[in-house]
């Protein structure tokens, strides 16, 4: 019993390094920095060199990494968040994401993808407590989370540069007004953040003896949990909410066990967020201020097409597979038409009703689960289940998302992103159904009436098919009094709900009709792979899916067709660059983001 | 923003958008190349043939795909430099998939569009292997898995095959090792919960059972988990004389080193996939006396071991590890198939289903099983001892 | 008949004790004018009465049924309709969107909430469906309700109807102020809250927003105003109703109250404190 608080407490001293640097930035530039846990691992390999290669004493070694992790900050800063700082979080939330994947792309090509021991030169001394023991190095980490905390808030409250960074944080266009260099706050905390990540990932990293270049993922996962938990921009906060979040993971170990461990984590997340929606330390407040007039964010201009392009674009798109007997592209395009079902669906959420959701991936493994259950063990037909399995995802969906609907931005967004690992974590606990981690297999293939469709061609023209399917559906909702409804919750929450807009009953409309194509898109790949298991679908998955719609243009079907096209084959068609492929997929994308931040297909009101 | 810049914005944005155009069109258009089967078999006979390998170069699990990338290289440079196959040079080509479904499907595609291409090596894991199957399957193209070990993956069809065991052998050889020849009684298993660790752990608690053994706690923990306290200590309050470990190296070395936090120092067994040279490079002291048993084994005195060993250690400067060492011998299964029978995809496939006495690094002389998996593994007992792997003769 | 009553509201934030025991009554067809100087809980009035927020004591009734705590797109269908104090119309929507959303609680069978789990379930999936299918007497409405749009819209003269398919965000200030009372009265509301519908405005556009307040007197619209320039509130309200630190000061027949001197106590003994009289000469300084 006083050994897991004491295991929780210990992790959660992990977990507090990367939420303090997390909710730091949120608190200062108004987005969840997906480059954090990067930035973390590039302290790492940094700290790594110094002590595998240059044999660095430790202090000297700590002090390259605050030089060199604060420097990769104030790239990402200038890179990936100053020129988008306009234009939203939404679009920084994704800018971030890039410049991580940028990252972890590059490490890998130079040091390699192997895992790398990194030993703690720290004195091996250690005590013990009850039945485990503490090392000098879980009190150095210790001392250094509480110590930076403090130091942060000396620098914020007792500074006059700290003062500016407050400012900055409260209302950047009054700061700006007041003479405040909001571009020097910025890149002062991004590098002071960098910093500060670059040691939470030396400090991590000789703990587990262990650093990786994908390393930084589960600590941006694990350190954003635990900001939210304690409210995103809150430092104490954080602290606290990373210690809860600890103790909660090493008791559901014990109680439940290790594969429920991440799945507790999120019920945590979401029973606090439903009772403190703002999280743990927080102060209430009642009503958000009415916000002042004029600051509407336009979507800029559409680009237009004349009448005939877009029928005649879908006529030869449904003629191809006549004149292309390579089936390669047409494999490759028929998963684009499944994504492009997803991103239309998404599009629903993200660009009609202006929620954030990183969860997509969710509603694509509902749908296939229930469809490979539906078919393989209750004989349903393929052609049946392609309309009983999305009505029963989208079901279970709406039902698991619903406490959750209420959060706002970025706190639905990353609850979202948890609801969505949730749904493959449940995959595989519930191994009486889904056969757990097994997964299912031997799934028979699409067919109507007997007749399989294997072919590639047949393959295509099945996805082009119900890809119509929900462009229509979609399209018609969009131009209906729904569409305007959902629109106007994007717009003004509370303006819409004062002339009767229910919003809970709006978003979930939204979330049920996105998470019903989402998993017919399941659906088709599930029967198309034959073979399903929990991580079929990731979380990867949901940041592409979110990435094509708003490369194609949020609110537009079309552009998310084409977001999805393009997203699918430009990975295909720059093959032949090898490990360098990622990076340069990256490099676009930020460069698609500054220069048509409102996608390539804008919405056309 | 001024017109002026809103002009080149605009001029920049529509540039962009065509390079990314163009790109696709690329895409579509170049790759469409497939000879077609008419060509002459002059050509044919001066062509090297190629052996398509789907796998991971980037992404989580990029370091098993560049250790198969260098058994491949070996297996090809001794291939070619003994005149190749039928007098044709073999060569490969390695698509990365990031192990992801989403993209084996479209190289399968590829491959199976591309008549150079004789046979297939991969996918990574069992998703991104299984969800290209069918494809394989039904276009008449040998997939030789090489890691995957999923009961199911063979039963895709005819054309599906592999060089790795599905645990069937595996489990219970290391259940005996440690019920009978360490004498434990109480174990305690942690395992990876993925469908290897699930399968593997199913057949070694069945064994060891059947055996006499207690099984005290038996539990799965998540492909990214990093933190073993909370599990050992429950591992620990059961009490157990032996904590079994169906884990792969990165995780296995971590347990081991969190042992010592909870004060859990019962004998480690565990299972072969920890064997490699970074297990004990990120384990260090903690995997001090740690027992497995694996079907390859540098210090192996078998000929063709030390022969592999000895060329790879050259080629790499660097101990293989078992990755590399299914990927050689996946190259060499394959070209002996072809040597012999052609390299006609449905020779290879019946070719696979004859051969007898392939040689092997991990198996030996084996052949193939009706369940189109090599036959009959060995596997050696080892112990970590002074920061190496010994063999353990009790 | 009285159509709403406020009885003996009180409501706190933290320390803040913002409204304290106030009464108020409007009758069918009335105009009342609620002012006083700022944070004199004006605002916090309306958001309660709009059901925006809950009152912590004290009940409120619109037409005998008491709505105060319940969401506040409950209280939009019993027949409430609000204007916001610095406007808040769908910026990404166009003019006619706007307005039309306005008249979403009178798209009758189709955005009922439905009562209890199932009965809202199933209302939902039938708001879906007809979403889908847009069968003919769906599509008639629309239309109808298009043509209402315009003839709201066209109370502003030529201002807004050329305007119909723009983007709000695209208009100058105060033709989005007019585009969120168009949006208000498509709701056909019992009664119109308008929270300073001029603030912002010059004299001129002052002076129609003005005669547009008494042509919706005159077609028998009952309205609860909160408003600053003295001139409108002498025009059009039947009643004044003067808050001051969270009590009704005074209440009356606007020329009673004006003159009422703690009234003019209530400001001037805060000119100091920089707090403006009620003068529509120094109002308009107020919120540029």
């Amino acid at each position: 019993m006083w050994d897991q608080l004491l295991n929780g407490l210990v992790i959660g001293n992990l977990y507090a390094l990367t939420a303090i640097g997390i909710t730091q930035i949120y608190g200062v530039a108004g987005v969840v920095n997906f480059a954090h846990g990067s930035v973390y691992m590039v302290g790492a390999y940094i700290g790594w060199m110094a002590i595998a290669w240059l044999h660095w004493p430790l202090v000297p070694a700590i002090l390259l990494v605050l030089a060199g992790s604060a420097a990769i900050g104030l790239l990402v800063e200038r890179a990936a968040v100053r020129p988008f700082a306009r234009a939203g979080s939404t679009i920084l939330l994704l800018t971030t994401i890039a410049a991580g994947l940028i990252m972890d792309n590059a490490a890998q090509i130079i040091w390699g993808p192997q895992t790398q021991a990194l030993r703690s030169p720290l004195p091996q001394w250690q005590f013990k407590l009850g039945g485990g023991t503490v090392s000098f190095l879980d009190l150095f980490i210790l001392a250094a989370g509480v110590g930076t905390a403090l130091l942060l808030h000396l620098f914020l409250y007792r500074s006059r540069a700290g003062w500016a960074v407050r400012a900055t944080a409260q209302d950047r266009e009054a700061a700006l007004q007041m003479g405040v260099d909001v571009n020097r706050v910025s890149s002062l905390s991004f590098a002071m953040a960098g910093a500060f990540a670059g040691l939470s990932g030396l400090l991590v990293g000789l703990y587990f003896n262990n650093i990786y270049p994908t390393m930084g993922a589960s600590a941006t996962l694990k350190g954003t949990t635990a900001a939210l938990l304690g409210g995103l921009g809150n430092v104490p906060g954080a602290i606290l909410g990373a210690y809860v979040l600890g103790i909660t993971e090493a008791f559901s170990v014990e109680w439940l066990g290790s594969s429920f461990r991440n799945l507790m984590a999120i019920v945590l997340l979401i029973g606090v967020l439903i009772f403190r929606p703002n999280g743990l330390i927080s102060a209430r407040r009642a009503l958000n201020p009415e916000p002042t007039a004029g600051t509407f964010i336009p979507h800029g201009r559409p680009l237009r097409f004349p009448r005939w392009l877009l029928p005649a674009v879908t006529v030869s798109a449904m003629a191809l597979p006549l004149f292309l007997s390579n089936p390669y592209p047409l494999q490759v395009l028929a998963i684009a038409w499944v994504f492009g079902l997803m991103a239309v669906s998404l599009n629903l959420i993200s660009g009609t009703t202006g929620q954030i959701s990183l969860g997509h991936a969710g509603f694509v493994t509902l749908g296939a689960y229930a469809s490979a259950i539906l078919t393989s063990r209750l004989g349903l037909p393929f052609s049946l289940s392609l309309l009983v399995s999305p009505f029963l995802a989208a079901a279970i969906g709406v039902l698991l998302c619903y406490p959750a609907l209420r959060l706002r931005g970025q706190y639905l967004a990353i609850t979202t992103m948890g609801l969505g690992e949730a749904i493959s974590l449940i995959a595989l606990n519930w191994e009486g159904v889904t056969q757990g981690p097994l997964g299912i297999s031997n799934i028979q293939p699409p067919g109507f009436f007997g007749y399989p469709i294997v072919s590639p061609a047949g393959m295509y023209l099945l996805a082009f098919a119900v890809l119509l399917i929900g462009v229509w559906v979609v399209h018609r909702l969009s131009r209906s009094h729904l569409g305007r409804a959902l629109r106007a919750m994007r717009e003004d929450e509370v303006a819409a709900r004062a002339f009767g807009i229910g919003l809970a009953r709006y978003k979930s409309i939204a979330f049920g009709v996105s998470a019903f194509f989402a998993a017919a898109a399941g659906v088709l790949l599930a029967h198309s792979y034959s073979y399903i298991a929990p991580d079929t679908f990731t979380f990867a998955l949901s940041i592409q899916v979110l990435t094509m719609i708003i490369l194609g243009g949020r609110d537009n079907a079309v552009g998310a067709v084409a977001g999805a096209v393009i997203l699918i084959a430009l990975p295909e068609s720059i093959r032949f660059l090898g490990e360098f492929r990622f990076i340069l997929y990256g490099l676009l994308l930020i460069g698609m983001l500054r220069f048509r931040p409102y996608g390539l297909f804008n919405s056309a009101t | 923003m001024s017109a002026r810049v809103r002009f080149f914005s605009r001029i920049r944005s529509v540039s962009l958008a065509s390079v990314v155009f163009t790109l696709l069109l690329t895409s579509c258009g170049i790759s469409g190349t497939s000879t077609t089967p008419s060509d002459s078999a002059a050509q044919e006979a001066k062509s090297p043939v190629v052996i398509g390998v789907s796998g991971p170069l980037t992404g989580d699990n990029a370091e098993y795909g560049k250790q198969w990338r260098k058994g491949i290289d070996l297996a090809l440079k001794e291939i070619n430099a003994n005149g190749g196959v039928k007098g044709r040079k073999l060569e490969y080509v390695f698509e990365d998939t990031q192990s992801d479904p989403k993209q084996t499907p479209a190289v399968a595609q590829k491959f199976v569009a591309d008549s150079k291409i004789a046979a297939v090596i991969g996918d990574f894991s069992s998703p991104a292997s299984m969800a290209a199957s069918p494809i394989y399957q039904r276009a008449g193209l040998v997939q030789l898995g090489i890691t995957n070990s999923h009961p199911d993956f063979t039963n895709t069809g005819d054309y599906i095959w592999s060089n790795t065991s599905n645990q069937k052998d595996d489990a219970p050889y290391l259940a005996a090792l440690a019920v009978q020849k360490l004498n434990k009684k109480r174990l305690a298993v942690l395992y990876l919960n993925t469908d290897w660790g699930k399968t593997t752990t199913e057949l070694f608690v069945g064994k060891a059972k059947e055996l006499g053994a207690e099984v005290v706690v038996q539990e799965g923990y998540l492909s990214n988990e990093k933190d073993f306290r909370p599990i050992l200590t429950k591992a620990r309050d059961a009490n157990p004389d032996a904590l079994i470990l169906i884990s792969y190296y990165n995780d296995g070395a971590l347990i081991a080193q969190q042992r010592d936090a909870v004060g859990l120092d019962t004998t480690v067994v565990a299972i072969g996939s920890v064997y490699s040279p970074q297990f004990i490079k990120l384990g260090g002291e903690a995997v001090e006396g740690v027992y497995t048993a694996t079907r390859f084994y540098p210090g192996d005195p078998r000929p063709e071991v030390q022969r592999f060993v000895q060329a790879y250690q050259k080629e790499h400067n660097e101990d293989p590890d078992s990755f590399s060492a299914v990927a050689y011998d996946g190259v060499r299964i394959l070209a002996q198939v072809m040597e012999q029978y052609g390299t006609d995809r449905k020779a290879i496939r019946d070719g696979l289903g004859s051969i007898k006495d392939l040689d092997t690094v991990l198996y030996g002389k084996a052949s193939f099983g009706p369940d189109r998996r090599l036959q009959n593994p060995r596997f050696l007992p080892l112990v970590v001892q002074n920061g190496r792997f010994e063999l353990w003769n009790p | 008949m009285i159509l709403l009553s406020v009885r003996n509201v009180h409501k706190r934030f933290g320390g803040l004790h913002a409204l304290r025991g106030v009464n108020l009554e409007l009758e069918e067809g009335e105009t009342v004018a609620i002012i006083g100087p700022n944070g004199a809980g004006k605002t916090t009035l309306f958001n309660l009465i709009s059901c925006e927020d809950s009152p912590d004591e004290g009940e409120i009734l619109l037409d005998g049924h008491r709505i105060d705590g319940l969401p506040a797109h409950l209280a939009a269908a019993h027949g409430l309709a609000r204007t916001f104090q610095n406007g808040r119309v769908f910026g990404n929507l166009t003019v006619l969107e706007n307005v039309l959303l306005g008249a979403h609680t009178r798209l009758h069978g189709l955005t009922d909430p439905g009562s209890r789990l199932a009965g809202s379930v199933l209302a939902a999936l039938r708001e879906i469906a007809w979403s889908i299918i847009q069968p003919r007497r769906f599509r008639r409405r629309e239309a109808e309700l298009t043509e209402e749009a315009r003839d709201i819209l066209s109370l502003f003269g030529e201002r807004l109807i050329p305007r119909l398919h723009q983007p709000a965000y695209s208009l100058s200030y105060a033709n989005r102020r007019r585009t969120e009372l168009a949006r208000a009265l498509a709701l056909r509301p019992k009664v119109l809250l308008l929270d300073e519908p001029t603030a912002g405005m010059n004299p001129t556009e002052t002076e129609e927003m003005t005669e547009i307040i008494q042509t919706l007197q005159r077609r028998g619209q009952s309205m609860l105003l909160i408003e600053h320039k003295l001139d409108l509130v002498m025009a059009v309200a039947d009643r004044v109703v003067a808050l001051d630190a969270g009590e009704v000061l005074v209440s009356g027949r606007p020329e009673i109250v004006r003159s009422d001197p703690r009234l003019v106590e209530a400001y001037v003994g805060r000119r100091g404190a920089g707090h403006s009289v009620p003068d529509s000469a120094v109002t308009l300084q107020k919120q540029a």
